[in-house]
């Protein structure tokens, strides 16, 4: 009278090793120290794991058999699904369908956090004009640097188009770095309900308002737009996006609906860190044309040339990306 | 016997639920520390370079790069390594530790990303909060303090407090750290046979009353004895005890459980066993000696 697991393991024992054998490598040295045959066996090895372990479970009575495959199947699965394979092109997938795809998943809070944005610079636009000594609350005098109201004209003018030609790259990746972590704090900050990320929104739209308010007190408004734009179209429609991530985020927390506030939260966070991604490649396309293209090139008409066509591909790539094209002979997978 | 506290489940997609060691907050503490001793020495020596061209050349350009690049290090380093050595970075490795997805699918980049830009605002900026609190508070009215230092509180504790110890990025992640098991298959104490021919242990038969007595935690008790004899941590005499004991409940008649105690013990665990796990193809688990 023999317990049946004790037939159970023999027959299946060698299967283990095999599999412990290769979990061992696969752990210890990566994926690529396996060779073809190896990679195949795996899954299959591991899911006839998987059933031995679901069999011991409810018929065997040895408690370190069972803790074995227990063991051993959780190696196996940390070596199966540790991560996705990267396949060929996942990068330019995320770039440009997962990527728009989220942002137009997220456009309720893409539109709010555009719709703050915009508050700010009517609020700040609308008390400038009572009263000018409104600028030094929304303008941080770091940021200012000498354009405030008390500045002349010809000074401010001479901002919009003083070409200095020292250190562009520098000044490109420092803009670059400088934007991408208000971007990514903007996101991060939505765990604590939206709130920091609607205020940071907002006091950007002040910021923002105050400079169109000021220069547009000195007949400037215009030369301003065209210098703003090149960049300002994917540097503030980068901000947005983080700033509608972060408020998916909040919104998960305070709105989870039938989910739990935790299943809420990991829903939204990996969407939105989607978009957090792209938008780092936003700042970083933006950082290029403010810290090389604003500086060099000084004619109007060509200011808002290249704005249009930022304007072009931005939008298209935001609404166009990623959409599934009227075949439905093949699906795009 | 586990205890739920520091095992996590999930479900594969398989269906069948696998068990983990919840990684400590100590471990994971300490893969952290490791990994920004590897950033700060990687950062020392891109500044040392970056400073080194950008003087002989006197160009900008290196500085431009070095910026550009340390920037990529601080906020790249965990999700790189995270997705391209299996949800494990250096220190991560060091420790014995994986980052898993919550749901039981493969880790996904998303959540890599998603767990990581939280970093920053739980780890860096409670720490400047303690540090340099003008910084953060800046010129914030005194009654925005309060609730700021709570919820900045709240997530530093978060990892002590809840029970899969999941700090903030994991939760925003649905991503779960965990220690990699170790598995090691001792051998089967049913499996073993007499070494005398003259006298096998199937020789040795009890009837069904007699394995009606124990259940799964006797027998549990019972392998174990034996393994710790086999290392020699039980001796002759440990088992002598337990054989007479279970000879006594059972009502086993004759001499050999004190002549011969292990050889006893080996007969009785094996048809125990075998009569437990008859049972159970029957859907009847006898937990203990106290269950029906």
């Amino acid at each position: 009278m023999t317990p049946r697991s004790v037939a159970f393991r023999a027959e299946r024992e060698a299967q283990w090793k095999e599999l412990d054998g290769l979990v061992e490598r696969a752990l210890r040295s990566g994926m690529k120290s396996l060779h073809e045959g190896e990679l195949r066996k795996l899954p299959v090895l591991y899911r006839a794991t998987l059933s031995s372990l679901s069999v011991a479970r409810r018929t065997a009575l040895d408690r370190s058999l069972i803790d074995y495959l227990e063991a051993l199947a959780a190696r196996a699965y940390l070596a199966v699904y540790g991560s996705r394979r990267s396949t060929r092109g996942a990068l330019r997938r995320a770039l440009f369908h997962s990527f728009p795809q989220q942002v137009r998943a997220l456009w309720r809070e893409v539109a709010l956090s555009f719709g703050i944005t915009t508050l700010g610079v009517v609020v700040a636009i609308a008390l400038m004009n009572v009263d000018q000594g409104w600028y030094d609350a929304f303008v941080d005098p770091s940021l200012a640097s000498g354009r405030d109201p008390q500045a002349s004209t010809e000074s401010l003018r001479e901002v919009l188009y003083s070409g200095e030609n020292q250190a562009l790259s520098f000044f490109a990746s420092f803009l670059f770095v400088h934007n991408a972590r208000i971007g990514m704090a903007c996101f991060a900050l939505g765990f604590a309900a939206g709130i920091p990320t609607a205020l940071l929104l907002f006091t950007n739209g002040l910021m923002l308002g105050a400079f169109l308010s000021l220069y547009a007190s000195r007949g400037l408004l215009i030369p301003l737009i065209g210098w703003l734009l090149p960049h300002g179209i994917p540097e503030i429609g980068a901000v947005v996006l983080c700033g509608a991530a972060g408020l998916h985020l909040g919104r998960a927390m305070l709105l989870p609906g039938r989910r739990t506030i935790r299943d809420a939260l990991g829903d939204s966070g990996r969407r939105a860190a989607m978009v957090v991604a792209g938008s780092v490649v936003l700042f970083g396309i933006a950082g290029v044309i403010e810290g090389v293209f604003r500086q060099v090139v000084q004619d109007d008409a060509l200011r808002f040339a290249l704005a249009g066509f930022n304007a072009i591909w931005f939008f298209g790539w935001l609404l166009l990306g990623g959409r599934k094209r009227n075949r439905p002979d093949t699906d795009s997978a | 016997m586990r205890n739920p506290r520091d095992h996590i489940e999930i479900v594969g997609p398989e269906g069948v639920p696998l068990s983990f060691p919840t990684a400590t907050v100590m471990e994971r503490g300490f893969a952290f520390m490791v990994d920004m001793l590897v950033i700060a020495l990687i950062t020392a020596v891109m500044i040392i370079m970056g400073v080194t061209l950008a003087g002989f050349g006197g160009l900008s350009e290196p500085l431009a790069i070095l910026m550009v690049g340390l920037f990529v290090l601080a906020y790249g380093y965990f999700t790189f390594f995270e997705i391209h050595w299996q949800g494990a970075t250096p220190g991560k490795r060091l420790m014995n530790l994986k980052v898993i997805s919550r749901d039981g699918t493969g880790l996904s980049a998303e959540a890599v990303i998603a767990r990581n830009l939280m970093r920053e605002v739980e780890l860096f900026v409670p720490f400047i909060a303690l540090t340099h609190p003008e910084q953060v508070f800046g010129r914030a009215p005194w009654w925005l303090l309060v609730p700021t230092a709570a919820w900045v509180l709240t997530m530093l504790l978060l990892p002590f407090l809840a029970r899969e110890r999941t700090r903030v990025g994991d939760i925003v992640g649905r991503t779960l750290v965990v220690r990699v098991p170790r598995a090691k298959l001792l051998a089967d104490e049913a499996a073993r046979v007499s070494l005398v021919p003259s006298a096998p242990d199937d020789a040795l038969r009890f009837s069904a009353d007699q394995l009606a007595h124990y259940g799964e935690t006797e027998l549990e008790t019972l392998a174990d004895l034996m393994r710790r004899h086999e290392l020699r941590e039980a001796t002759l005499q440990d088992l002598g005890v337990v054989a007479a004991a279970i000879a006594r409940k059972i009502r086993f008649e004759g001499p050999l459980p004190q002549h011969d105690p292990a050889r006893f013990l080996r007969a009785f665990y094996k048809q125990q066993r075998a009569a437990l796990e008859k049972g159970l193809l029957f859907g009847k688990r006898k937990a203990s000696k106290h269950a029906d």
